[in-house]
């Protein structure tokens, strides 16, 4: 080859391929040499302090000697929990269009529950767990939720050893269009008092963002009325409750020498929420209603293993008691700078799975903080709020 | 304990009140915009879960433009120095550049998704919503 031909060619090709990055890096350079920050999750940081009362009741059973030295049972639970964005993946296939997204949270629980007995001293059960959420949204129908949380349960009244447990939940929601949507999956949350696996089925009536019912086995039934930007009324069935560590300090299970005993509870809550969306950073809710179903039961694990042929779960004592009435009062704050996701019907299933299975299952559900409600009133517009809609040309 | 959690209460209630107006107010004009262009797209549920993300990003990515462009421009041009009022300037010139840029990378890939005359619609609704709010400021101020 003649060299001089050799050397055009090489030439031809270094200045092909310069024109070729100038070309790429120019399609790339003035939104990317703005640096302009965008957020990078979707999610905000959100902390729940909620406080749990119902009223105290005398324990009908007169034959039994446990029920008679407890006399009366009655529940204040404070909780706080929390959880961040860690990780927030966004896919785009741009051959079908499709925006897929991963979320990975990190869930932060503390429960302080004070099972007041008249007949002994009081005691304080302390549950504190943390976690990792996964969610994936395919963009298409399906959205995917991985939870584990686990937790330790302790009897802080008295010197006793905490007990490890692990909370998980699985579920698959699909999206049949904005108005309907099933879920399936699988659920250990020890808020029936259980720990085993238990199925989860869940159905929602209506948009997210407008009324809608929403029935999730195991968790809850919901009716959700927003009655405004600023608030949302909702009418619900959930059970409450879980399972602790108990000191037999007071040799309440006589029959044995066990340190310690569990303590389970469930109560099946019904009755009217009102959230109310203060500001950006902050809501607030109140709850109240009638507790049914108020089941307790002590057993030893450790005892009932010693005697063979018995379930775990036999218990030492049990009582299910009358109705009585409830108040929850709770404090949300959120924290951070957020992506938006505007009539984004999966990204509002997302955000709606995520509150559903609350920090913990300990009752103090976020309630959906950060799905927009369109207000029905478009007056009272501020300006300066606006000012990036409008150019001044448009004047 | 009790009353450092409730002093912790009231520090976080006060810290969280002065921001609520504003970002409140803003909120609601980006909810009601939304909507707004929702019912006169009428997507269908396909085009919708497409549209949706692609739309919000772009608009994330513009509102990040002008936010950036405005927060520099709080100083009084008086007060500048030359090499200062140079950078605004081709600051200036970025953002409109980038604006225009993300503008077409984005209508493109709207397009792909919604077609050409629901694009189109796009754009008509977009102008129909400012407009609306114009009217409203002013009907305010008279």
């Amino acid at each position: 080859m003649n060299p001089g031909n050799y050397i055009f060619k090489v030439l031809m090709f270094i200045c092909t391929i310069f024109l070729f990055n100038t070309e790429i890096n120019g399609q790339a350079t003035t939104y990317d040499s703005l640096k302009v920050k965008l957020p990078k999750h979707y999610f905000k940081t959100v902390i729940v302090v909620d406080a749990y009362n119902k009223a105290d009741q005398k324990f009908a059973d007169t034959n039994d000697f446990i029920a008679k030295r407890l006399k009366s049972y009655g529940l204040k639970q404070f909780s706080l929990s929390f959880y961040t964005p860690l990780v927030s993946y966004t896919d785009v296939d741009t051959v079908k269009n499709i925006t897929k997204n991963t979320h990975i949270l990190l869930t932060g629980n503390y429960v302080r529950l004070r099972p007041v007995f008249e007949g002994i001293k009081q005691h304080d059960l302390v549950k504190i767990g943390f976690g990792l959420r996964f969610i994936f949204n395919s963009g298409k129908k399906g959205v995917w939720f991985v939870d584990t949380s686990p937790f330790i349960t302790r009897d802080v009244t008295y010197v006793s050893k905490g007990y490890f447990r692990m909370a998980s939940t699985v579920v698959y929601s699909h999206n049949v269009s904005e108005r309907f949507n099933w879920r399936i999956g699988a659920t250990k949350s020890f808020m029936w008092g259980n720990k085993n696996y238990w199925p989860f089925i869940g159905l929602r009536f209506g948009r997210l963002d407008k009324t809608h019912l929403s029935i999730q086995f195991p968790r809850s039934i919901n009716l959700n009325v927003p009655v405004g930007p600023k608030l949302t009324m909702s009418f619900y069935t959930k059970p409450q409750g879980g399972m602790y560590n108990f000191s037999n300090h007071d040799s309440l299970y006589y029959l044995s020498n066990a340190a310690t005993f569990s303590y389970t509870r469930y109560e099946l809550n019904s009755g009217f929420r009102a959230d109310v969306r203060a500001s950006d950073k902050f809501n607030f809710y109140v709850a109240a209603g009638i507790s049914s179903r108020n089941n307790i039961t002590f057993y030893s694990e450790k005892a009932n293993k010693a005697r063979p042929n018995l379930p775990y779960r036999t218990y030492f004592f049990k009582e299910t008691l009358e109705p009585t009435i409830f108040i929850n009062l709770g404090l949300v704050f959120k924290f951070g700078k957020t992506r938006t996701f505007y009539e984004d019907r999966n990204m509002y299933d997302v955000m709606d799975l995520n509150n559903t299975m609350d920090v913990g299952d300990n009752g103090g559900s976020a309630g959906n903080p950060q799905i927009p409600i369109t207000p029905k009133s478009k007056k009272e517009i501020n300006l300066q709020s606006v000012q990036d809609l409008i150019d001044y040309n448009d004047f | 304990m009790k009353s450092l959690f409730k002093i912790f209460i009231l520090c976080c209630l006060f810290l969280c009140s002065g921001y609520s107006v504003a970002q409140g107010d803003k909120d609601k004009v980006e909810a009601i915009r939304v909507s707004f262009i929702s019912e006169q797209l009428k997507l269908t549920t396909n085009e919708s879960e497409k549209f949706w993300p692609v739309y919000n990003e772009y608009n994330d990515k513009i509102k990040a433009v002008r936010k950036n462009l405005r927060q520099s421009f709080k100083k009084a041009p008086d007060e500048l120095t030359d090499k200062d009022a140079e950078d605004l300037y081709l600051l200036d010139l970025k953002s409109k550049q980038a604006e225009a840029e993300l503008y077409k990378q984005y209508r493109e890939k709207i397009k792909a998704i919604i077609g050409a005359r629901k694009t189109v619609k796009l754009r008509a609704a977009e102008e129909e919503f400012k407009r609306k709010v114009m009217d409203a400021i002013k009907d305010k101020n008279d």
